[in-house]
């Protein structure tokens, strides 16, 4: 089944989609192209803005498609990019067996006819594949007009520094505050009082923090009644710190990124300092959860499979809410072998998909020992960075037990070491010794994302 | 001062701090330990101090169980090895994509026949799940274990008998009944008669119902013990109809009779006479109520005997989609009276007479190869949908051609229609990937993908795992 470029070009919606589908009809934005055996779909993973690809699928009897994308236009560009990248064979559609999420896409369809071209679709002189295709000549710039755009962005700069810091006195104002009036009442009224500080935070462009105090809330409601007093001075605690910090390094990008915003994919990906690790990487979990602002932040765990290097990366994105639900990217328990640069960090932990390799028939890889006693892995990261509230660790072996009020701990196998775990376990993970655990150690709590146990891998929700 | 003697003093402080700070008073002056360090402004002392507690609170801090912890004993390897881990994926997909029980019960059914089991990270029966296959029933019991607050019970072998009754847990004590019963059927029963009493009335009735499994004269004085005794009335209904099964019906009384007189039994053609039984008309629904409830309580050879047959007389010379309500009774009390040739003479009537819907309800009493046989005549004869053909066949039909039925072809042309959907036919063709062999799913496959199905389509789904699966079952 073959397509011509023309079908691309009537199924855009207007030019700028075409233009931005040239820009992604390259092999080096893509990864994982393949196409099913009887030539009717194909699919692949573009690199998109974000930490994570976007999953790209379409149908090319009626050409039908889906991107986890969270873009508005349909189809969006990848799906264009994908179609280019088919109709003009830039990259060979290895012939394949349908990958689930092809598969589970197709069984969500409504209909075959949903996605034919609009009839009535405008002329096509409107949208042209060749104006598409043009590469505009770099406008050779005034060195005048450089000089003064990079005075406005260090008076910028300089204006969001001044904000930050007068947003960051009200913090603290409103801690002293909530101190004064008691932890209780703060507990009991958490919810209102943080978004009051929140509200003020995001016009004083610290966002990033007025994220993390939206959610404070709702970690500290997670655990057990008695245990929130103690809870609510860690969460307020580590704030002090952070505003500290920024005081005292107000241009440290690590900070900054805690507090207002994190740099660009470009930022990073230009950045020499940035590190770079090209390993074998497990999918250990997905997790999804929709925010109080309004935004849904979508957090991919990975396990570096390889002896060194940093243990874990995160693939973190956000997109608005109103954008609908979004398809999973990648699998839990799928391993690949790609590269990934991290955020500039003392502890890299938060990364990006750079590059993935097309997936090979191998036997599963073995996951790693922890890298240093478990007692370190719990408190040396609060020694670099103390505000951090998630810490990823990977366990030695042990086994979940149940106390007399059924509360799930997990336990080492020697016995020194008995971890609260977050959330009710039942099934497999209660019932095998678990030879490896990957888990965020949160609010001194565990959330376990995956096990490797004599029954193989366990997925936490499994 | 050395650093653990610190961690104690601090530890000690931060008790007097939490208390101040929930009620809202300053902690400050509690935490001496770290004067020097708070400085003398009394506010910004307390956010020191917050930030010094937050990072030791948070660090050094962690809770401890209050009690003993209890470590629930290991998920067990069952008799049969799990599904290949390839396949997994797919086992998962067509266990979340139909929720209902049903489906899931189907499906590991159909796994066993084939010689192996769900992983139990993808699905493990509860406690109290009945339909699950007796190969399951370690794990059944392992959640009985885990959902009780101790483990008490030590099984030492397969093996049972009345005295180690109390070391097995439910599951696997009925497993091993039904095991025992198939091999030494009196030795099963004398394990019950000791044993049975003791169990409360849902146990008692699924246990006595192992005995429907060769039952003989042998059984008579024990079966009667029990319609007389038992506490419970659904037990002794079971104890009755098993009974009856065996010729020991209660003697025909008056309700017999009357139900008999909703019958009338004639003569019929000139050359070769023979006799049939006819429903009579009913008038009022009040008669419609009567005949059903004196059905309820009726047995299969007494209300022949009062209509002056044979059993086998009266299946044969039934007069069958004359009155369904009167089929489907006298099918009822086939089932639950009859003995197992009456349940097998009572099906090939029924093919014969294209009342295949019938069928469906004497399967539970059907061999396994019967059930195939049935269900692929009723294919052939009577134009029967996969998803009704699946529920005569059960779990193990191995069908291998089955798109050469009439189901198939229909379904064929179905799927090939101008207007048909992604959507369509969801359940047949997962009632199809369940009927076929290994190599009738293969072909199937083949066949719908030239039809224009797409191989990764998810309605494939279970002929996929079909055709994939290795085939250590037997056909029947």
């Amino acid at each position: 089944m073959a397509i011509d470029l023309k079908a691309v070009e009537q199924l855009a919606t207007d030019q700028s989609s075409l233009k931005a589908a040239a820009g992604l009809a390259k092999p080096a934005k893509w990864s994982g192209v393949g196409g099913s055996r009887d030539g009717a779909l194909i699919w692949g993973e573009c690199a998109g803005s974000g930490a994570n690809p976007y999953r790209v699928m379409a149908d090319l009897r009626d050409l039908g498609n889906k991107c986890t994308c969270p873009s508005r236009k349909f189809p969006c560009k990848h799906v264009l990019g994908l179609l280019w990248l088919n109709a003009e064979a830039i990259v060979p559609f290895t012939p394949a067996d349908t990958p689930a999420w092809v598969s589970d896409w197709l069984g969500r369809r409504r209909g075959t006819s949903a996605a034919k071209p609009a009839i009535n679709a405008p002329p096509d002189g409107e949208k042209d594949l060749r104006a598409a295709r043009a590469v505009e000549p770099d406008v050779v710039e005034d060195p005048k007009d450089v000089a003064r755009r990079e005075a406005q962005a260090a008076r910028r700069n300089e204006e969001t520094e001044r904000a930050i810091l007068d947003a960051l006195d009200a913090l603290e104002q409103w801690i002293g505050d909530q101190l004064r009036m008691g932890l209780s009442g703060f507990i009991d009224d958490a919810t209102a009082r943080c978004r009051r500080i929140a509200a003020r935070l995001v016009d004083g462009k610290a966002a990033v923090l007025a994220g993390r105090i939206d959610e404070l809330p709702s970690r500290l409601l997670a655990l057990p009644a008695g245990d929130r007093p103690r809870g609510a001075v860690v969460e307020l605690g580590k704030l002090v710190l952070l505003a500290r910090a920024f005081r005292a390094t107000p241009r440290n990008t690590e900070i900054r990124r805690a507090v207002a915003a994190s740099e660009t994919r470009e930022a990073v990906l230009a950045d020499p300092a940035a590190l770079r690790v090209d390993a074998d990487w497990e999918v250990l979990a997905e997790q999804v959860q929709t925010r109080r602002d309004g935004l849904v932040s979508q957090t991919t765990w990975l396990l570096n499979l390889a002896a060194t290097g940093p243990r874990f990366a995160m693939l973190l994105d956000f997109f608005p809410a109103s954008a609908g639900r979004r398809g999973s990217v990648f699998t839990p328990g799928e391993s690949f072998h790609g590269e990934l640069v991290f955020y500039p960090s003392t502890q890299p932990l938060r990364a990006m998909l750079v590059r993935r390799d097309a997936a090979q028939d191998r036997p599963p890889l073995e996951w790693p020992a922890p890298d240093e006693t478990l007692s370190d892995a719990l408190t040396r990261p609060l020694l670099a960075e103390p505000w951090a509230i998630d810490v990823p660790l990977l366990l030695p072996q042990g086994r979940i037990a149940r106390d007399a009020a059924g509360h799930t701990w997990w336990r080492s196998a020697d016995g020194i070491t008995t971890l609260p775990v977050a959330a009710d376990i039942s099934g497999i993970l209660c019932g095998t010794d678990l030879t490896r655990t990957a888990a965020i150690w949160s609010g001194n709590r565990l959330a376990i994302l995956a096990a490797q146990t004599p029954w193989g891998r366990i997925g936490g929700h499994d | 001062m050395t650093d653990a003697i610190k961690a104690e003093a601090i530890f000690d402080a931060m008790g007097a701090v939490l208390t101040r700070w929930t009620m809202g008073s300053a902690a400050a002056p509690a935490a001496s330990l770290w004067r020097a360090e708070l400085g003398d402004d009394p506010a910004e002392a307390e956010l020191r101090l917050l930030a010094l507690s937050g990072q030791f609170l948070g660090a050094a801090v962690v809770m401890e169980p209050a009690a003993a912890l209890r470590v629930l004993p290991g998920i067990p390897a069952l008799a049969l090895p799990t599904v290949q881990e390839a396949l997994r994926p797919l086992v998962r997909r067509i266990l979340a994509a139909k929720k209902q029980a049903q489906v899931g019960t189907e499906l590991v059914h159909f796994l066993a026949e084939r010689g192996c089991t769900t992983h139990p990270a993808d699905w493990m029966p509860a406690a109290d799940d009945d339909d699950a296959p007796d190969i399951y029933a370690p794990w059944r019991d392992w959640a009985a274990i885990a959902g009780s607050e101790s483990a008490t019970r030590q099984q030492a072998n397969d093996h049972l008998t009345a005295d180690n009754w109390e070391d097995f847990w439910p599951a696997a004590r009925k497993a091993a009944l039904a095991e025992l019963r198939r091999r030494d059927p009196s030795e099963a029963r004398k394990v019950l008669e000791s044993r049975l009493g003791s169990e409360n009335a849902d146990t008692r009735l699924r246990l006595l119902s192992l005995l429907s499994e060769r039952l003989s004269d042998d059984d008579i004085t024990f079966l009667e013990g029990i319609a007389t005794d038992d506490r419970a009335p659904k037990v002794k209904a079971l104890a009755a109809s098993l009974l009856a099964r065996l010729g020991r019906g209660p003697a025909a009384g008056e309700d017999t009779a009357e139900l008999a007189g909703f019958f009338s039994v004639k003569t019929k053609g000139l050359l070769r006479r023979s006799r049939v039984v006819q429903a009579e008309p009913l008038k009022t629904p009040a008669q419609v109520q009567r005949r059903k409830a004196l059905f309820d309580g009726a047995d299969l050879a007494s209300l022949c005997g009062t209509l002056g047959l044979a059993p086998q007389e009266l299946i044969a010379a039934w007069e069958w989609n004359l009155d369904h309500a009167a089929d489907m009774a006298l099918i009822n009390l086939i089932v639950a009276t009859g003995t197992d040739a009456h349940v097998a003479q009572a099906a090939d009537a029924i093919n014969e007479h294209d009342a295949t819907g019938l069928v469906v309800t004497l399967a539970p009493r059907l061999t396994s190869a019967d059930r195939a046989r049935h269900a692929e005549a009723a294919m052939n004869a009577h134009n029967i949908r996969f998803e009704q053909a699946q529920l005569i066949a059960g779990p193990a039909a191995q069908l291998d051609n089955p798109l050469s039925t009439p189901a198939g072809k229909t379904l064929l042309a179905a799927l090939q229609r101008e207007d048909a959907k992604p959507s369509d036919q969801v359940a047949e063709l997962h009632a199809l990937g369940l009927l076929a062999s290994r190599e009738g799913a293969r072909q199937s496959l083949q066949r719908l993908t030239a039809a224009g199905l797409l191989q990764g389509d998810p309605r494939l789904d279970m002929l996929r795992l079909n055709a994939a699966l290795d085939d250590k079952g037997a056909k029947p």
